[in-house]
C-alpha cells in the first residue's frame, strides 16, 4: 500500500527558525528509515536510553530525536524501520545554535512498508550537517544530567567553537568536578542577602545565587571578599557568562535544587554580563494545582500560582533555634481548583510585601509542610513574582474576577496529614480496639489519634491538685503552715488554684481504655473550675456526687497521644487526652451521612 | 434486632411525605416543620419538603417550630397524631431527609428497621 507522505516536511523542519510555530504544530506524514538507541549514561549510573531517529518524507531525510515517553513504543515494535506514521507534535530546540528536532506525539499509520521514494540528505550549511551526526552518538561519560530536563532537550551536547570569538557556552546540565574549562551562559533567577555567621571555626560572609539556562539550574556560592566582588556585580534576572568557579558536590542541606553539584565562586570567577539574552529562559514553573497538594509529601518542594485572598498583618515569632526575632505574614491563596492554602512569608519578603488588592502571584521553590493538613512556607532560596507575565496568570486573573472572588473554597483541613497536629481529625477516627490492637505508642508506632467514647468512670480518688497560680507555671505547691509555695517561681500563695488531673475509663463499641486528662478536660466535661469543684466537695457533699454522675456517660471527641512509660518493671503505654471536644450532633451526623453515600459504603 | 413477628404496631418508621402511601394504616414517625395550627389540624412540611395534614389530640401542645409527629396514616397526606415531641427551634431538615433516604435503603431496612 502506498501512503502519501508530506513532501517538504523534511527541508521545511530543518530550516524552520524558533518562530515559524506553524512547521511544529502541523501533522507531518513521514517514514521512519532508522531507528538507533543512544545511550546517555550520567554520574548517577542510570542510563537513559534515547531514540535517534532518521525521517524521510520522500525527498529528504532528517534526524531526529524520539522523546523518552514515546521510547515504549520502539520497545514493543510499535513503531521500527520503515514505519509510516503522523507526526502530530514536536519540537525544536536550539542548542548552540545547532538544530535539534524532537518527536513529541506521533500516530502510526502503516508498519514495516517498503521505503518510499528516495530521500536524500537535507541541504544544510555544512558545518550543521557534519557535526549533528557524530554527537548524536556520542556518550557522555561526566553529564549530570537532570532527569526532567532529559524530556526537553535530547542530549548534553559538547562544547563547540562558534563563530563570534566568545568560548562557547556550556550546558549547565553538563557541569561536573572533572571540567574546569568551561563558560557557561545563565541567568541569575535568585540572589540571596548577605548572610554572616561566626561560630567556633571564626566568622565570614557569604551570599548565594541561583544561575539557570535551558538545560537547568545551579546553585552557586561566594564566601568573604568574594562577596564584596561579585555581589553587586550579580544582579537578579540578568544573564551573565560565568566561567572559572570550582564545580563541587552541591550540599542538599542548604540548597532545594535538583542538581548533584554545585558552584563555588572564587577570586579567579569570571563574571562577563551578556546581553544576547535570546535562548536563555526566564524562570521555569512546574505548578502544582492546590488541590494536588495533599498528594505531596511534607517538606517536598513545589512551585504554586494563585490569587492572594488574604493578608494577614506583620507578625513576630521568636525563633526557637536562634532565639531571634523573625517578621512573618501569612498568605492565603486560592486558585481555579478550588482550594486554599495559607503560605507564609518571612524576613524580607515578609516587611517588604505591599501588594494591594488580590494580585496573583507565581511561586518557586516552596515548601510544603503539614500545618493544618498542608501549608507552604518559603525558603530562603524560594522566588515569587506578582502578577507574572504568564498563561497560567491570566488565567487565574480572569477566573478570580469572574467568579473566583465569590467561591468558597476547601481549606486544606487536618482530613489526611493533620495527625501530627492537635486538631480532631474525624477523617483518621479510631475505635478503641483497633488503638490497642495497633500499638499505638509503641516505639516505631504513630503517637496521636483521635477516637469518640463514652466516659464510664472518673477515678475519684485524685481529680486535682493544687497548682502554683502563677500563669503558665502549673508546679504543684507544697502547704508549708498555711501558706502554699512554689518550688519553681520560688514564690508562696494564700491559697492555690486547682487544676484537674484525673483518671478516665472511657468505652466505645469496641472496647475500654483508660484516659489521662489535665485541667481543659475537667472543666469540660464538669462545667465547673476544679476551684470551683474543691469547694462544692467541702461543703456539699450530696451536689458533689450529683456533678460526678452527671459529668458520667457523657460522649465526647478526643484527640490523644500515646505513650510508652515504664516504671519499677512494668511498661505501660498511657493515652493522654490533648483536646476534648463536646459533640456537636449536626456535625458528627453530616460525617456519617457523607460516609454512608461514600463509596466505601457501596 | 427487631424481627417482624412483634406485633407491628409496636414499632414507628421514620417517614417523610414520599414515603408515607406506602405505609396507610400503619404508624410512622414525622420529622417535620410546623407551617400552620388552626385548632385540631396542622399542616406541616415533611423532610423531603412535602406538606402533610396532621390530625392532633385534643391536648397536644405544639410549642416549637420542628416536631415530631408519632401518628398513623389514615390518607397518603392525613397522619392522626397520637403523640409528639418537641425537637426545638433549628433542625437541618436535608440532613434529616438524607437519614430518613438511608433508613429505607435496601441494605439497611430490613435488618434494622423492620
Amino acid at each position: 500500500m502506498a501512503f502519501q507522505l508530506t513532501a517538504g516536511s523534511c527541508e521545511r523542519l530543518d530550516n524552520a527558525t524558533p518562530s515559524e510555530e506553524d512547521v511544529f504544530n502541523e501533522p507531518h506524514t513521514v517514514q521512519f528509515l532508522s531507528i538507533k538507541k543512544v545511550n546517555t549514561v550520567n554520574a548517577s549510573s542510570s542510563a537513559v536510553d534515547r531514540y535517534r531517529i532518521i525521517m524521510s518524507d520522500g525527498i529528504h531525510f532528517i534526524q531526529a530525536m524520539l522523546a523518552t515517553q514515546l521510547n515504549s513504543m520502539v520497545q514493543d515494535n510499535t513503531i521500527g524501520k520503515n514505519t509510516v506514521a503522523v507526526i502530530e507534535k514536536l519540537t525544536c530546540n536550539y542548542v548552540q545554535e545547532k538544530r535539534l528536532i524532537i518527536i513529541l506525539s506521533l500516530r502510526v499509520l502503516a508498519h514495516s512498508t517498503e521505503k518510499i521514494g528516495e530521500p536524500k540528505q537535507v541541504e544544510s550549511p555544512p558545518d550543521q550537517a557534519t557535526s549533528v551526526t557524530p554527537n548524536t552518538d556520542t556518550i557522555q561519560t561526566s553529564a549530570s544530567p537532570l532527569s526532567n530536563v532529559i524530556t526537553k532537550h535530547s542530549k548534553p551536547a559538547e562544547q563547540v567553537t562558534s563563530k563570534d570569538g566568545r568560548p562557547s557556552v556550556y550546558p549547565i546540565e553538563g557541569l561536573s568536578p572533572y571540567q574546569n574549562n568551561w563558560t557557561i551562559k545563565a541567568r541569575v533567577t535568585q540572589k540571596s542577602d548577605i548572610k554572616t555567621w561566626s561560630n567556633q571555626r571564626g566568622e565570614g560572609k557569604l551570599f548565594n545565587v541561583t544561575l539557570m539556562d535551558e538545560t537547568g539550574e545551579i546553585r552557586a556560592t561566594g564566601f568573604n571578599l568574594v562577596v564584596d566582588e561579585l555581589y553587586p556585580k550579580l544582579e537578579e534576572g540578568k544573564v551573565y557568562y560565568i566561567s572559572k568557579a570550582r564545580v563541587n558536590l552541591a550540599k542538599k542541606k542548604f540548597s532545594n535544587l535538583a542538581n548533584d553539584y554545585e558552584l563555588s565562586l572564587e577570586r579567579n570567577t569570571e563574571v562577563v554580563e551578556c546581553h544576547e539574552t535570546a535562548n536563555v529562559p526566564m524562570i521555569k514553573y512546574s505548578f502544582v494545582p492546590l488541590s494536588a497538594l495533599q498528594d505531596l509529601a511534607k517538606d517536598s518542594v513545589c512551585d504554586v500560582i494563585g490569587v492572594v485572598k488574604e493578608v494577614s498583618a506583620l507578625s513576630e515569632i521568636t525563633s526557637k533555634a536562634t532565639n531571634r526575632q523573625i517578621p512573618k505574614r501569612e498568605l492565603t491563596l486560592v486558585d481555579k481548583s478550588g482550594f486554599s492554602v495559607r503560605l507564609t512569608l518571612w524576613g524580607k519578603q515578609a516587611e517588604q510585601y505591599n501588594a494591594e488588592d488580590s494580585p496573583v502571584i507565581a511561586f518557586k521553590g516552596v515548601k510544603v509542610g503539614d500545618f493544618g493538613g498542608r501549608s507552604l512556607s518559603m525558603f530562603s532560596s524560594s522566588t515569587m513574582h506578582v502578577n507574572p507575565h504568564l498563561e497560567e496568570c491570566f488565567a487565574l486573573r480572569g477566573w478570580y474576577d469572574s467568579s473566583g472572588a465569590e467561591q468558597s473554597f476547601h481549606a486544606h483541613s487536618s482530613a489526611g496529614g493533620g495527625a501530627s497536629t492537635m486538631s480532631f481529625n474525624r477523617a483518621e477516627i479510631r475505635s478503641l480496639d483497633d488503638v490497642k490492637q495497633s500499638g499505638f505508642g509503641l516505639p516505631d508506632k504513630p503517637e496521636y489519634f483521635s477516637t469518640r467514647a463514652t466516659i464510664m468512670h472518673i477515678k475519684a480518688d485524685n481529680i486535682s491538685y493544687p497548682a502554683c497560680p502563677t500563669q503558665n507555671c502549673n508546679k504543684k505547691v507544697v502547704e508549708d503552715g498555711g501558706t502554699w509555695r512554689c518550688e519553681k517561681c520560688e514564690k508562696s500563695f494564700e491559697a492555690p488554684e486547682h487544676r484537674y488531673i484525673m483518671s478516665l475509663a472511657v468505652a466505645d463499641a469496641s472496647g475500654q481504655a483508660w484516659l489521662q486528662g489535665f485541667n481543659e478536660v475537667g472543666v469540660t466535661i464538669f462545667g465547673k473550675t476544679a476551684n470551683e469543684l474543691i469547694a462544692i466537695k467541702e461543703s456539699n457533699s450530696a451536689q458533689y456526687n450529683v456533678l460526678l454522675h452527671k459529668a458520667n456517660c457523657n460522649t465526647y471527641n478526643f484527640s490523644c497521644r500515646a505513650k510508652q512509660d515504664t516504671y519499677n518493671e512494668n511498661t505501660r503505654i498511657r493515652y493522654g487526652i490533648s483536646r476534648i471536644y463536646p459533640l456537636d450532633y449536626k456535625e458528627e451526623a453530616m460525617a456519617l451521612r457523607d460516609l454512608l453515600y461514600s463509596s466505601w459504603a457501596r | 434486632m427487631f424481627s417482624s413477628d412483634h406485633d407491628p404496631n409496636a414499632l414507628s418508621v421514620r417517614v417523610n411525605s414520599a414515603r408515607m402511601p406506602k405505609f396507610l394504616n400503619k404508624h410512622v414517625r414525622l420529622p417535620c416543620k410546623v407551617l400552620k395550627l388552626s385548632g385540631d389540624t396542622a399542616t406541616v412540611q415533611a423532610s423531603d419538603g412535602g406538606e402533610v395534614n396532621v390530625h392532633l389530640l385534643p391536648n397536644e401542645n405544639i410549642t416549637e417550630t420542628y416536631v415530631e409527629i408519632i401518628g398513623k396514616v389514615v390518607e397518603p397526606t392525613m397522619i392522626q397524631m397520637l403523640a409528639c415531641i418537641n425537637l426545638g427551634p433549628d433542625l437541618d431538615l436535608k440532613l434529616v431527609n438524607d437519614t430518613i433516604e438511608l433508613i429505607h435503603d435496601s441494605r439497611f431496612y430490613g435488618k434494622m428497621f423492620s
